[in-house]
This record gives structure tokens, sequence and C-alpha cells, in this order.
């Protein structure tokens, strides 16, 4: 029972990060996959308002051309009601001029009325502030006003004398928040870009993955071989990518590649015109990043095939060569068969990895030239977050996402059962 | 009734606070988008505000001290709006954002700004001196919801020298805007002239029209060339032309083909584009006014007699010359507290006196909002801010303030960059804009 | 093992191999202290202009050099040990005590473990936002910490299944309470997976770039990658050497640490295979 109890206490904090951090986001991705949330929604939810460019639809939704007109009225107009509230706080000499002057008259814009106010002979409204509150108390339309609550808003259409048939839908209508809906899966399957995304995306991961495995066996296996000293210095060379931080391994790409850069200078000197390495055509940059994340992902492979070479025995690789076999016929037939796990992890870790990672293409191609290289997770990241008319869709942006969660999820569950999870999880020895 | 009560009430309090004195700290930060050393005064002039307002205010016996918080070192746009979007979504929003107009609708809707409006006297100086076409662009919805902080337009750029070349008369070169102006001299006349450049070795391959390097309201400039119009007056929808938008991805298609304009040319370095158009090796190219000043500081001492300028020449019969004003806006963003929202509105419109802004429009190359501007001395004395406001200016229309303008120009310039490097056929490329925007826009927006 | 000569042959098709990066590493020295030369690969005299960042302001929007370096020294540090203690627990309850619902924490882990993390931004932001720690570095730390922990735990609870029962058995028969026996006598055993795994998580916090890019905007959290973002996006000052140097400046607490603890590190990414 303690022991249970130490148990819970030391897993208790993990958990709770996990769950705070990890399970709760993927639930909210999957509720925002079925929003239509974005800037102009907001997230935390929304008011109520009708505004002039709202007007010009309201027809096509099936509201009445009779509340239309009526919400379309003139925003001011000095009425009885509006004087009475008026005299009250700014005094019944203000009043009367008013009365005298503009009873029933209209006013488009606030504007125009507030130069009345500022006018007034009696005693002129001086503070700006005021005439603008005092203005306000002869608001009759509800365009542009913003209200917090469903029950304002239903409350300005009744003294507005909106038709009852017309209010439900214009509540639905008025609402600026977000709403749930089943409309990004539907545009998702309708975009055309969709389908290039998702290409992209295979395209991406398979080349990466076949270029970082190639060269990961290729330099764990050979350094095998170097001694110790050149070894080292090779390893060492390849495993900088991996810990470089992101920007600056892409910077130093940046250099190598652009206009001025290594690749053109070099190449300037046999005569081929100046051009960027990085972004000349979908070639290019395909290439660059490919080999980017490629070099990346070698880093990490190295490491694993080299230890796993350390762990065969010697014994077989003496014996092997007794037997008169070459290097090649040694690699082939017994450090690959011996390193049949670590490439098998290695190629689903990275498949994952790889699918899910955007960064280093963020910082490089960022997609392009013409989102040639804009790969789903990218897509996604840019939808949502990032982009030049700053217009953030997280709906659209976590309906992309949710695709990859799940197929995420999918495949970490088809490693499990891969790798054999009820081995990982025989019971502890030590029994209370 | 809750909104008239809660009006009258606010009336009320108003009346009963203004006569109390107290010290007041207010903290009011200031971001400014797109910007860097240059355009140092969008967050200076606020400064300059605050002091003026700090003294106004201890004249009538009031102590507030006002503290601003300045930030414009943003890695570009994309990561501004972001950031802006978050922290209005966090209710942690900058006070006062100095941002594109085109942000109004979205965030107008949002409701992470508040109308300036509600807080200063738009009859009163100096608001009341602004051009009202600019404060028409910072407007939505019948409401004003911000202040122009500048204005621009976006030129065409033509080396002179080149021009010389190709046989064109110094009195040619002098009329030629006007001649773009009239419609006489095209895009097609661009092409033509930029293959000639190419051909006769006056620049490099690739060098003959040499575009903007990103996204842009540039480019729905050439959409205008051809016919395109971005939105129905009639209705305020958003309009898709669609032939307007095949030739205008065709033009930039056949000039790759021509080896005028390189195929990877979006993506270039900024920094090396403006070296390179500065210097001649463009023959033609477009840009923005506040462009100028980059070419001197890029070594080009004689602007006047290298460059000439001009609208964007139009694309064909159906197309007009046109250019487009992209004015940055002041906007107060939403802070749940209606007094520091109205401390920032009044310094936005203290920063828009025209002394302070012609600091702004002079040292960045912009052009002034308000018209007395042009009787200011340092104003006045720079021939570019003069020249451009009177052949750009006059013509500039703006891009419509459109809840959905953002989706319809991403699309916009996604499609041409497909086409642009050729990863699809213009018909293509406007073939998916068009679905997309279909998908998305829906009823807002209108196919031609 | 036999062959000089073919040693060679492969040292020298390795080294062409290697090339690219060599370059880019030599060039990356090079360009960082000396003075530019456009259109030559050679180097200028040697200068020490592009350091100015560090005494100077390179424009007048930006944060100080020193505090972006302080930030995300401190987002480092903190994210890395949070991580590792908490590894440590959970590590240890997974690998060695007997728990309900042990293979489904397991199992959770190894989902977590290979999750497309980083698409959860948007709703991390969410979260952050609602609990007030948008935009702050306590934010950033504990989205990170999230992200890295499950590898973490998967590594401590791996270095934990290494150590030998019978160091274990021979306390709790000593009458000990398990608590004891982790923290005396199983904790020193697994101290060099510890400081792996304290090193691979500073080295992987201290490259973060999304999250702090998207979760603390502000000027006065920035870390030191998206400080140098930042300047290599600004058009109007495209400075190689400036960037470089920023660049060796940033990664030379990676370089130091890996010539520090190179064994350690290519420990624990062996390591990882037993997972």
């Amino acid at each position: 029972m303690r022991q249970q109890l130490l148990g819970i206490g030391f897993l208790a904090p993990a958990i709770l990060i996990a769950v705070l951090f990890f399970m709760l986001p993927v639930l909210l991705t999957v509720g925002f996959s079925f929003t239509n949330m974005s800037t102009s929604t907001g997230i935390g939810g929304g008011e109520y308002l009708i505004s002039q460019s709202d007007l010009r639809g309201l027809e096509a939704q099936g509201i009445t051309a009779e509340t239309v007109e009526r919400l379309d009225a003139a925003g001011f107009q000095i009425t009885e009601d509006g004087l009475l509230r008026f005299a009250e706080i700014y005094g019944a000499e203000r009043a009367t001029e008013l009365r005298d002057d503009y009873l029933g008259d209209s006013f488009e814009a606030r504007r125009d009325l507030e130069r009345v106010l500022r006018d007034l002979t009696s005693e002129p409204i001086r503070n700006t502030r005021e005439r603008k509150a005092a203005a306000d108390l002869f608001a009759v339309s509800l365009l542009g006003e913003r209200f917090a609550s469903e029950a304002a808003f239903r409350g300005a259409l009744a003294t507005m004398e909106i038709p009852e048939a017309d209010r439900d839908r214009l509540t639905t209508l008025a609402y600026t928040g977000w709403r749930w809906t089943s409309e990004n899966f539907a545009l998702l399957m309708e975009l055309p870009s969709t389908w290039r995304y998702a290409l992209n995306s295979a395209f991406y991961v398979a080349a990466t993955l076949a270029v970082s495995l190639g060269l990961a066996l290729f330099l764990a296996i050979s350094t095998f071989y170097l001694p110790d000293r050149l070894a080292h210095f090779f390893r060492a060379v390849w495993f900088l990518p991996r810990i470089l931080p992101p920007v600056m391994f892409v910077l130093i790409w940046n250099w190598f590649t652009w206009d001025t850069g290594f690749i053109a200078t070099i190449t300037g000197w046999f005569g081929v015109p100046q051009q960027n390495w990085m972004m000349q055509t979908p070639i290019h940059a395909w290439t660059v990043v490919i080999l980017i994340n490629g070099f990346v992902g070698a880093s990490l492979g190295m490491i694993l095939f080299a230890s796993a070479i350390k762990a065969i025995p010697t014994s077989m690789l003496h014996a092997s060569e007794v037997d008169g076999a070459n290097r090649w016929q040694q690699v082939i037939y017994i450090m690959l068969p011996q390193m049949r796990w670590p490439i098998l992890f290695y190629t689903c870790y990275q498949t994952l990895s790889l699918l899910t990672s955007f960064e280093y293409i963020l910082l490089s191609t960022n997609g392009g030239p013409g989102s040639a290289t804009e790969t789903w997770p990218l897509a996604a990241f840019n939808i949502a977050l990032n982009n030049y008319g700053g217009n953030l869709r997280y709906g659209l942006g976590s309906a992309f996402a949710l695709v990859l969660v799940v197929i995420g999820i999918a495949l970490s569950l088809f490693y499990l059962r891969l790798f054999n999870f009820k081995e990982l999880v025989t019971k502890p020895r030590i029994e209370q | 009734m809750t909104t008239l009560t809660r009006t009258t009430a606010m009336a009320a309090a108003l009346m009963a606070v203004s006569s109390a004195a107290f010290a007041e700290d207010i903290t009011i930060t200031v971001w400014a988008g797109g910007s860097n050393d240059s355009d140092s005064y969008r967050v200076e002039a606020i400064e300059m505000a605050a002091d003026i307002l700090q003294r106004e205010a201890a004249i009538l016996g009031e102590e507030l001290n006002i503290t601003i918080d300045g930030r414009w070192d943003f890695a570009g746009w994309s990561e501004f709006k972001q950031a802006v979007t978050l922290a209005a979504e966090a209710g942690d929003a900058p006070s006062i954002v100095v941002t594109s107009h085109l942000d109004i609708a979205p965030w107008s809707q949002a409701g992470y700004i508040v109308p300036i409006e509600n807080y200063v006297d738009l009859d009163a100086w100096p608001l009341n001196n602004v051009y009202p076409n600019l404060m028409e662009i910072a407007a939505f919805d019948g409401m004003q919801w911000g202040v122009p902080q500048d204005a621009e337009s976006r030129p065409f750029f033509f080396w002179i020298e080149t021009l010389e070349a190709l046989g064109y008369s110094e009195d040619e070169i002098d009329t030629l805007p006007d001649r773009v102006a009239s419609g006489e001299y095209t895009l097609q006349d661009v092409l033509a002239d930029a293959t000639r450049a190419v051909e006769m070795g006056l620049v490099e391959e690739g060098y003959g029209f040499y575009p903007r390097v990103s996204n842009g309201p540039d480019y729905a400039q050439f959409y205008q060339s051809f016919g395109g119009e971005l939105v129905d007056p009639e209705t305020g929808r958003l309009v898709l032309d669609t032939v307007a938008m095949t030739e205008f991805y065709q033009f930039f298609v056949d000039a790759v083909a021509a080896g005028v304009t390189r195929q990877n040319h979006i993506g270039t370095d900024w920094g090396q584009w403006y070296n390179e158009v500065a210097n001649g090796r463009a023959a033609f190219w477009h840009g923005g006014t506040w462009h100028y000043g980059r070419y001197i500081s890029e070594g080009n001492e004689d602007f006047w007699n290298t460059v000439q300028f001009s609208l964007i020449p139009a694309g064909n019969e159906a197309g007009r010359a046109n250019t487009i004003t992209h004015p940055l806006v002041y906007l107060v963003t939403a802070q749940g507290d209606d007094r520091a929202e109205e401390v920032a509105a009044q310094l936005v419109a203290i920063a828009t006196e025209p002394r302070l802004n012609t600091l702004h429009a002079i040292q960045s190359n912009h052009l002034a909002v308000t018209q007395v501007q042009e009787g200011i001395d340092l104003y006045a004395g720079d021939r570019w801010a003069a020249e451009a406001t009177e052949r750009l200016l006059t013509s500039a229309n703006s891009q419509p303030n459109h809840i959905n303008y953002g989706v319809f120009s991403e699309a916009l310039f996604s499609g041409l960059e497909s086409a642009w490097t050729g990863t699809q056929t213009p018909e293509e490329a406007v073939a998916e804009v068009e679905a997309q925007l279909r998908a998305t826009l829906g009823d807002e927006l209108i196919v031609r | 093992m036999t062959g000089h000569a073919r040693i060679w042959h492969l040292a020298t098709f390795l080294g062409l191999l290697s090339l690219p990066l060599l370059i880019m590493y030599l060039y990356q020295l090079i360009d960082s202290v000396t003075a530019p030369r456009p259109g030559s690969l050679l180097p200028g005299e040697v200068s020490f202009e592009n350091w100015r960042f560090l005494w100077a302001s390179i424009d007048q929007g930006r944060p100080s050099i020193w505090q972006v370096t302080l930030n995300t020294f401190v987002f480092s540090c903190i994210t890395a040990s949070i991580i590792c203690s908490l590894s440590l627990t959970a590590g240890y309850a997974l690998s060695r005590l007997n728990l309900p619902g042990r293979p489904v924490f397991l199992g959770g882990l190894l989902v977590l473990h290979s999750f497309p993390t980083i698409t959860l931004i948007i709703a991390i932001f969410i979260i952050l936002q609602s609990v007030g720690l948008y935009d702050s570095l306590v934010g950033v730390i504990f989205a990170k910490t999230a992200l890295l922990l499950p590898f973490g735990i998967w590594i401590m609870k791996g270095f934990y299944d290494t150590v030998p029962w019978e160091i274990e058995m021979a306390g709790v028969q000593d009458g000990a309470s398990r608590f004891r026996v982790w923290w005396e006598l199983v904790l020193p055993q697994v101290r060099p997976g510890l400081a792996a795994l304290l090193i691979i998580a500073f080295l992987d916090s201290w490259s973060e770039f999304v999250l702090p890019l998207v979760l603390a905007p502000s000027s006065d959290v920035q870390v030191l990658a998206t400080y140098m973002y930042a300047v290599i996006n600004d058009d109007t000052n495209q400075d190689f050497g400036l960037f470089k140097a920023i660049g060796m400046f940033y990664s030379l607490p990676v370089i130091v640490i890996y010539l520090l603890f190179q064994k350690q590190l290519m420990n624990i990414y062996g390591g990882g295979t037993k997972g």
C-alpha cells in the first residue's frame, strides 16, 4: 500500500503536467477543429453586433426586408424620451433648446449630432467625452453597437420593435464569437491545396528518411573501420547538426546557398550566373530542405547505429575475417542483420517526427517557392498562426493539426505492437 | 434598455469625475509593425505627444504621468500580427498599435480595438485637417476606428540610363509618367522594352523587370492594371475577376518566359534587392514611395537623374494605370479601462499634429496625412514628398476594409506564386484561387 | 584490422562527403571575426566589428543581448531541472513500482513520446492564456517541459531498468522503506543517466525556437533563438558577418557543452534504442 502511495506520489507531478499541457491540448485541438474560430471571431467568445456590412447579407439569410429597413434607419434621433434623459444630466435649458430646434430630426452619424451639441447657444457641451455620451442618449439604431449578452441584444431588438419572427435568426447572425461547425473538414476535402500539402509531406518524409538513414548507416559503419582519432573527428562533425540551434544551423545553410553565398561564388568562377541555390526552383528548394533535415536526422542515426555496432561481439567479426569475408560481406551479412532493430526503431521514430516537424522548413524555405515545399504541419502552422494578412484561422488550422494527431496516434499504437509492448511492461520483481 | 442605462450612468460619472484632481500614472504600450530604425517616429511621436498631454494636464492642475513603452523589433509582418492577435486574446494587448488599415475589419469584429471616435473629437484640430480620403481608409462600417499614421503609394520605377540606351529621348522620358497615366504606355510595352534591354545586354537576364520580392499590397495593383476590381462598390463584396486575374498571372509568366524576370525571384533578399535597383542593375521595377530614401542610402546620390517613376501602367484595354496607397494607422485597443483607452486616443490625436507627423514623413520618406503639412518647411522643402504626392497620390486607391480581405489577398498572392514559379499554369492557378475563395468566402465573393 | 590504403580511401571519401559541413563550420568561424569581402572567399582582415552587438545596440528597437542571453539561460536551466526531477521520480515509479494501471501509463507515455507536439501549440496558447501565463517565460517553461517530459521519463526509465535488482532487494530486506532505498541506493546508480538527461534537456531548451516565438512575443522575454531570427529578418540590414557572430555567440555554450560532455551525450542517444 505504502508502495503504491509512493508510486502515485512519484508519478503525480509528471501526470499533472502531461494532462495540462498534453492531454488537454489534444482535446482542445479536437474541439477547435469543429469551430470556425479565427481572428475575427476571437477565441474567448463573442458579443452581439450588427454592423453596416452585415446588413447587405441579411436578406439572403432569410431576414425580412422590413426588418432590414428598420435596422438601417438613421442612427440618432431627437425624441421626447431622449430629451427627458438628456435634461436630467445636462439641464433643462439645453434640452429645451434642442427640443425647439431639432425635435424629430435624425442624424446619420453621431458626429453630426455632436456638432449640434457643441454649438448649443444656451451652453455648449464643451467636453468631448461628455458630448459623445450626450449624443449616445439619442441613439435609435443598434448598428455598430456591441452587446455583451444575448439578453441585452434581444432587449434592444424589442425596443426597436423588430418583428418577433426575425429575432431568433438575427440573434444567431449577430453573434460575433465562434460557432460549432463541421465546415473545416468539408473545406479540407474541397481545397485543392490540401492534396498538395499531403503529397509534399509524403515526399518529404520518404526522401528525408532515405537520405538520413543512408547517411547514418554509412557514417556509423565507416567510422567503425577508421582509426579512433579520425572516427572521433568525423563523428563530431556529423553530430553538430543535431545539437546546433536550428536558427543557427539554417543560417549557415542560408549563407551557403544564397545569391552571393558560397555555392554561387564557386559556380560564378565557371560563368554560372549568380542565383539563389535554395530558392531557384522547387527542385533546389527540396534538395536543400531534404539535406538540412537529412543531416540533422543522420546525426541521431549515426549515434544509434554506432552503439549498435559496438555491441556486436568482436569475435563474430574476427571469425568472419578468418573465413575470408571482405568488408562488404562483413557489413551485409553480419552488421546489418545485427542492426535490424535499431534500424527499425530509427525508421519508425524518424517517420513520425518528420511527419510532424516543420521548424527547419519554416526557417529555410518557409514553404516556397510557390508553396512547393509547404508540408502539412507547416500549412497547419501558417493557417493558424502565421501569415502576412494576419488572418489567423485557428479552427481550420486545428482541423489540419487534428489529422496529424490521428495519424500520430495510429502510428504510435502500431509501433507499440511492432516493438512488443507486453515485454516492455513486465511486472516489477519486488512484490511486497 | 441596458445600453441606455449604461450610457446614462457613464455620462453622469463623467460629469462627476471631470472636476476631481488626482495624480494618475498610466503606462501606454505602443507596438509598430513593419518598422525599422527609420520609422522610429511611429513610436517617438507618441512619446512626444505624451509630453504635451502631461503638460496640458499640469496646466489644468492635474498630475498625469504617462510612461510610453514602445516596440518595433518584430521579425516581420506575420510575427507582428500574430503577436498582437494573441496578446489581444490574452487580454494583454498593447494600448496602441501601428498597423495596416486592413486589420481594422477583422480586429474590430473580434473586439480587439475600440473606435477612436468614441474618445476624441474628429472635428477638432488636428484630426479635422487629415485628408478626408485617408480618414475614410481608417474607417469601417460607419465608424472611425483609427487615424492614418502615414501615407504612401507604390509607384513603378524606370532606370533612365537604360531607357536612353533603348532609344528614348530626354523628352520622351520626361513625359513617360503622363503616357503611363493616360494608358498609352502599358505593361506590354514594359515587357517589350525589358526584353530588348536584356537582348541588348543593357541588363542581365532576369533583371529586365524586377518586382517586389515578397507578398504585399503591390500585387493587387497589377490585378487592377488588367481590369480587376477588388471590391464591388455597390454591395461591398469582394470581387474575383477571373479574366483579369488570369491575365495578371500570365503577365508574370510571360516575363519569366522572356527572360526578363527570374522564375525564383520571390524570396530574393530585400537588402540585395534594394542595392540592385538603386544602382541600375534592373531596367524596370516597382516599389514604394518610401524606397526613395533607401535608394540614396544604397549609394544612389543622383535619384532624380537616374530614376523615373510613374503609376503602375495599365495591362490592357480593360485596365487602368493605378497605384495603391496603403496607409498605416494608429489603432487604440480595447483595454477594459476607459481612462487608458481615452489617454491612448488623445495621444494618437496629438501625434497626428502636423509637425510631429512631418518628422516621420520626411525621415522615412512617407507622405503627409494632414493638409497643412505642405506648408511646413521641412515637408515643403522635400522634392520627393512634393512630386510623389502630386504624381501618385491623386490617382491612388486603397484596398478594401473587409473582414475577409486577408484571405482574398493571401489567395491572390499564392496563386501568383504558383504560376510565377511554374508550379501551375495561370489558368490552373486561377481555378485553384477561385475554388479556395468560393469555399472560404461564400456569399461575400462575387466571381466575374 | 587490415589495409591502410583502404582506410585512407574510406577516410578521403568520408572527408569529401563531409566537405559541405566542414566548409560551413570553417566559414562560420572565419566570417564572424573578419571584415566582410563580398564576392570573395578569401577572408578579409581580422575585425571584431561583427561582435558589436555585445556592447552596443544594433538598432534602437531591440532588447539588450545580455537580457536576452539571461532569459535563454534561465529558461533552459529551469526547464532542464524540472524535466530532470520529474523524470527521476516518474521514471522510477514506472520502472520499479507495482502500480495499478502501470501498462496504461507506459503505453500512454510511448504514444506521447512520439506525438506531433507542435501541432498543439494553438491549444497550449489558450491554456496558458487562461491561467495568465501567456507572454511570460514561465509559460514557455511549462510548455517546453510538457513536450520534453515523455522523452525524459522514457530515458530515465531505461536507466532505472539497468540497475540490478539485487541492490534494491538488499535494501528492502534490511528493512529500509522504498523511498529510502530509492534515495540512498538507486539514485547513485542512475547518476550518469541523470547527467545526460540534464545536458540534453538544457541543449534542447537552449535551441527552442517556435514555442517562445508564439508564446512569448514581448521584448523582455525574448530568447536568443527569437532574437537572432528577428535580426536576420530585418530587411534593412543584411549583414552575414553580424548574423554569424550572433550565431557564434548563441552556439558557444552548445559547443563547450559538447566538448566537455561528449561521452555522456553519445550515451544517451545510444541509450534511446532500448526504448
